[in-house]
């Protein structure tokens, strides 16, 4: 197959993954969602000779950067800023299985949002993209190692939030 | 309680089966999207083709001298040379510019008109040229319109939600020569400074987003006066009726040439040219692969 047929598979394959990736990180605002995700295959388009075998990773780091630019861009309008920071209001979209699953998932937003942006998108690429190490270290562009020990910290973080929040709200 | 990355998972805004962002086949606009993609993949394949062909001198001549010898496919002729014009070199042309734009007018503004015409390629039939018209607007609160007219058809004609970028092409391009050859490498997605055929790709790519002011036109023409292999050839007029200076760059099988208007510097268009018969494409030595023109 030439680069550009192996794009074109891989554009089939994982353009929802890749729309969820971003609507995860814009909260669902789905004109920019659309907007980042055209530019993320635009990029990878262009660079598409670089393109893995296993392209997904590699395509979340492409949009990592496509939304980093954007939010930047987007931050010029403070409201954005609010929304993708770690404000609150930043989840307005969760999970709400039923009764029971809402109240914990929201204090899961809640417990992600006191982090760092690094340790959320570390936690995120694990639990929302279901990455193993390996392919968290290439869409952060680290070793490995490095890779396992930000998730490791970054998991004991999220925990002490979680235990923190069940506390002051007396859930649990 | 259970493990917080489990807890996590459960929390996922967005899972596989989400009505808007679930697995699925691509929806209308994810395919045109990556159709637009490909059909580009159309033409680079050309540009590819045509590298590495030995060059013809005598191919450019032919065409300057007028292309006595009929096109065989629908491809517009490629523009004439006027005959014993003189030509001015890019060098004169950008000071002429640098003068010009010490008032500042017209000033840049985001958002582009160009009217395009190339070649669409076909496995079984002969190529044929495609006339577009692209004009893009943007609004005070950062939305912006797009209206793409296509052999008479409009393709689209959509206004878009406020969106920003600070990354070139979507960038404010400077105004200073050294600014303006980053923004350009950075538009090239290059990390080695550009060749001559690059820099008229990254141009194309810049006027395709931009009208620029006199300030960003002085400045580009003066980074085009150091680029190699740019040579003066005399004067045209475009297909728009435009009078402007050609300025020739001979890649192995394309000769592309950049027209400008001697008078403010600005870059009236760009046009490929085949110098080479690609007969498995059905094209022809002197078939106009591409032509731009950019208006305000």
């Amino acid at each position: 197959m030439s680069n550009d047929e192996i794009f074109a598979a891989a554009y089939r394959e994982h353009y929802w993954a890749v729309s969820r990736y971003v609507a995860r990180r814009l909260d669902g605002r789905s004109s920019e969602v659309e907007e980042v995700v055209a530019e993320v295959f635009t990029v990878a388009w262009r660079r598409r000779a670089d393109l893995p075998p296993a392209s997904l990773p590699w395509l979340y780091g492409v949009a990592r950067n496509c939304l980093a630019n954007a939010v930047r861009g987007f931050g010029r309008r403070r409201r954005l800023v609010e929304r993708v920071g770690n404000d609150e209001s930043a989840h307005g979209r969760q999970v709400a299985a039923g009764p029971d699953a809402e109240a914990p998932g929201a204090w899961v937003h809640e417990a992600l949002a006191r982090l760092s942006s690094a340790d959320q998108e570390v936690l995120r690429l694990t639990a929302w993209e279901e990455l193993g190490v390996e392919e968290v270290a290439v869409v952060l562009g680290c070793g490995t190692r490095a890779a396992a020990m930000r998730l490791h910290r970054a998991r004991r973080r999220l925990r002490a939030e979680i235990d923190r929040l069940a506390v002051l709200g007396g859930a649990g | 309680m259970a493990d917080e990355l489990e807890l996590l998972r459960g929390a996922n805004p967005f899972t596989v089966d989400d009505p808007l962002y679930g697995d699925g086949p691509l929806d209308h606009h994810a395919s045109r999207r990556l159709n637009r993609l490909l059909h580009e993949r159309r033409r680079r394949l050309l540009w590819s083709l045509t590298a590495g062909v030995a060059v013809l001198a005598s191919a450019f001549t032919l065409l300057l001298s007028g292309p006595s010898s009929a096109p065989a496919v629908a491809a517009p002729r490629p523009l004439v040379v006027q005959a014993h014009s003189t030509p001015v070199s890019l060098k004169q042309l950008a000071a002429l510019a640098a003068v010009t734009a010490v008032d500042g007018t017209p000033a840049l503004r985001k958002g582009t008109h160009v009217q395009s015409w190339s070649l669409g390629m076909s496995d079984d039939k002969p190529p044929v040229t495609i006339p577009e018209e692209r004009i893009v607007r943007w609004n005070a609160d950062d939305s912006h319109t797009e209206r793409v007219v296509e052999d008479g058809h409009v393709l689209k004609d959509v206004t878009y939600p406020p969106s920003w970028s600070d990354v070139p092409p979507a960038s404010r391009p400077p105004r200073d020569v050294v600014g303006l050859r980053s923004y350009l490498q950075e538009t090239a997605n290059s990390r080695a400074p550009l060749t001559t055929p690059e820099l008229l790709d990254a141009v194309q790519e810049l006027l395709n987003h931009w009208t620029l002011g006199a300030r960003e036109s002085a400045a580009l023409a003066r980074l085009l006066a150091g680029a190699d292999g740019l040579r003066p050839v005399g004067e045209v007029t475009d297909r728009l009726g435009r009078r402007g200076q050609a300025y020739v760059y001979q890649q192995s099988a394309i000769r592309r040439m950049l027209i400008m208007d001697p008078a403010t510097g600005a870059v009236l268009g760009l046009e490929a040219t085949f110098t080479k018969d690609q007969p498995e494409y059905g094209v022809k030595a002197g078939d106009v692969m591409e032509y731009s023109a950019w208006t305000r």
